[in-house]
């Protein structure tokens, strides 16, 4: 059970702190807030993260109890338990191409890098794709069978969806969960080792 | 309190708008208005350019054009450095300049909180005052800002935004509603006000009171940030959405179909927000067009003014 005292706080730090206890992977906590805005928005952040809630009113404070319910999909925001005892490495890759220069030595490199990836085994914990690097997640992506072999495996990959909006992918996306920032700061907070390609 | 006022005040006290409004002669009434705050983004180059234009759109949504200016400062001196003032002040001049307002003077003073913003005059012909009041029932609302820019400071606040949308929103909210009062002034509008701090259901209720009409808002039709949904499901919402709706609650009705959201975004603060312009049905679309040439791409109708004398905001 972790406590977090968020009284006297505004809006959004009773959300941060309570981030940073589910970031410490428990499965029960407490948050005590003085305001309604608060506890509402507390309320929310947990209902995003898979935790069943129940509040308390003491006096003019919100006891806000949580407890993961195990029935929504893990996020990011957990620690994975398959790797739990392995350096867990962060990959981010934010081009289709390595390096600058030739593109089409580049692409090639890209697709050279992807598959060599394996080479990490199971130390290879999440695989983020943001900005250009979206673009190989989608149906024409050249390294698409390998991303998908990766997921099967239980990798799991993050294809940012602000990104594949600005380039309207969306709905060509063939392989990963389409992912937000705070899923990928989290990720890199949680992260070992982050790699930025 | 008791206000003194004379024949010339054609908008005072006695109904509160977006600014003050003096009839000078037949042809020419001053617009005054003035708004300051503290900073909402890191870089004090942007925020001087958002709190300008923040306090420019008052004179914009009374139908008028902005003439002069002046700073007001509130400065920690002990604790910063002075080349941030010279920063917010070069980000604030740069919008009046295009603006086509005149700096001509403004005071300082040592504040433990750093605050900015300006006094502005504008003038208006006495006849084509824009205030919220004169709604007509089968009015059209034209909204020109898309909506969220308190939930996404506050996810900046957290430090959960990306710099993307960091960017987007600075832009956004540093943006002159000129462009929007501009496409205005060629139409038949009955009413206008600009959105800030009640957030959209906040000031279209200002306009709804008193009205003896009633409003329906497409949720569907609302320019909105994407993201701001997205954050405010996880709970980055701004105390002051709280606060807006429960002041304006018993006269807003929101179907249950609504995404919980969106129902957030409809209270949400806004800093430098767009207009919110009342026209007839008929001449609603030749707006929008218009809007869309001056480049005010988000510009959309998002509902209308009903013959309902319940005075009720109703949200489908």
């Amino acid at each position: 059970m972790k406590e977090v005292d968020a009284r006297g706080l505004a809006c959004p730090a009773p959300v941060l702190q309570t981030k940073a206890a589910i970031d410490e992977g428990v499965d029960f906590l407490n948050v005590v807030v003085d305001n309604e805005a608060s506890k509402e928005n507390v309320l929310r952040f947990l209902d995003t993260q898979g935790f069943d809630t129940s509040v308390d009113v003491e006096g003019g404070d919100f006891n806000i109890s949580g407890k993961r319910s195990g029935v929504v999909p893990r996020s990011a925001v957990e620690a994975p338990s398959a790797h739990a005892e392995e350096s867990k490495t962060m990959v981010m890759i934010a081009t289709d191409r390595v390096g600058y220069g030739d593109d089409e030595l580049g692409l090639k490199l890209m697709v050279n890098f992807i598959k060599t990836l394996e080479e990490m085994g199971s130390a290879l914990w999440r695989l983020v794709f943001v900005n250009n690097g979206v673009k190989l997640a989608i149906e024409d992506s050249a390294v698409l069978d390998e991303l998908k072999t990766y997921e099967a495996d239980g990798l799991r990959i993050l294809v940012c969806g602000t990104c594949l909006d600005h380039f309207n992918l969306l709905d060509r996306k063939q392989v990963g969960e389409t992912t937000n920032m705070l899923d990928i700061v989290t990720a890199m907070q949680l992260a070992d080792k982050v790699i930025t390609i | 309190m008791t206000f003194p006022t004379d024949e010339n005040v054609i908008v005072g006290l006695h109904r509160a708008d977006d600014a003050g409004v003096y009839k000078v002669t037949d042809e020419i009434a001053l617009i005054q208005t003035v708004d300051f705050f503290t900073p909402i983004v890191d870089d004090p180059y942007w925020f001087g350019q958002i709190a300008a234009a923040n306090a420019l759109s008052d004179i914009y949504a009374m139908g008028g054009v902005p003439k002069t200016a002046m700073n007001l400062v509130g400065f920690p001196l002990k604790r910063m450095d002075i080349g941030i003032l010279r920063k917010i002040l070069e980000g604030g001049l740069d919008k009046m300049t295009e603006a086509g307002v005149v700096l001509v003077g403004g005071h300082s003073v040592e504040d433990n909180e750093l605050k900015y913003g300006l006094s502005v005059t504008g003038f208006v012909h006495p006849d084509k005052v824009l205030t919220k009041g004169a709604l007509v029932a089968g009015d059209r609302l034209i909204l020109t800002k898309p909506l969220g820019t308190g939930i996404i400071n506050t996810a900046i606040k957290g430090g959960l935004a990306s710099a993307e949308i960091i960017e987007y929103v600075t832009r956004l909210m540093a943006g002159l509603n000129r462009e929007a009062a501009e496409a205005m002034a060629d139409h038949p509008v009955h009413a206008c006000t600009d959105i800030t701090g009640f957030g959209l259901l906040g000031h279209l209720a200002e306009m709804v009171v008193g009205s003896g009409l009633s409003a329906e808002i497409e949720s569907a039709d609302l320019p909105i940030i994407p993201q701001a949904v997205e954050y405010a499901a996880m709970g980055l919402i701004p105390g002051g959405a709280y606060k807006n709706r429960e002041f304006r609650e018993s006269m807003v009705a929101i179907a249950d179909s609504v995404d919980r959201g969106i129902q957030d975004v409809l209270f949400d603060p806004q800093t430098s927000g767009g207009l919110l312009i009342c026209i007839g049905a008929d001449s609603a679309d030749a707006l929008i067009s218009s809007l869309r040439e001056k480049g005010v791409e988000d510009a959309a109708i998002i509902g209308k003014i009903i013959s309902e004398p319940a005075e009720t905001i109703h949200v489908i």
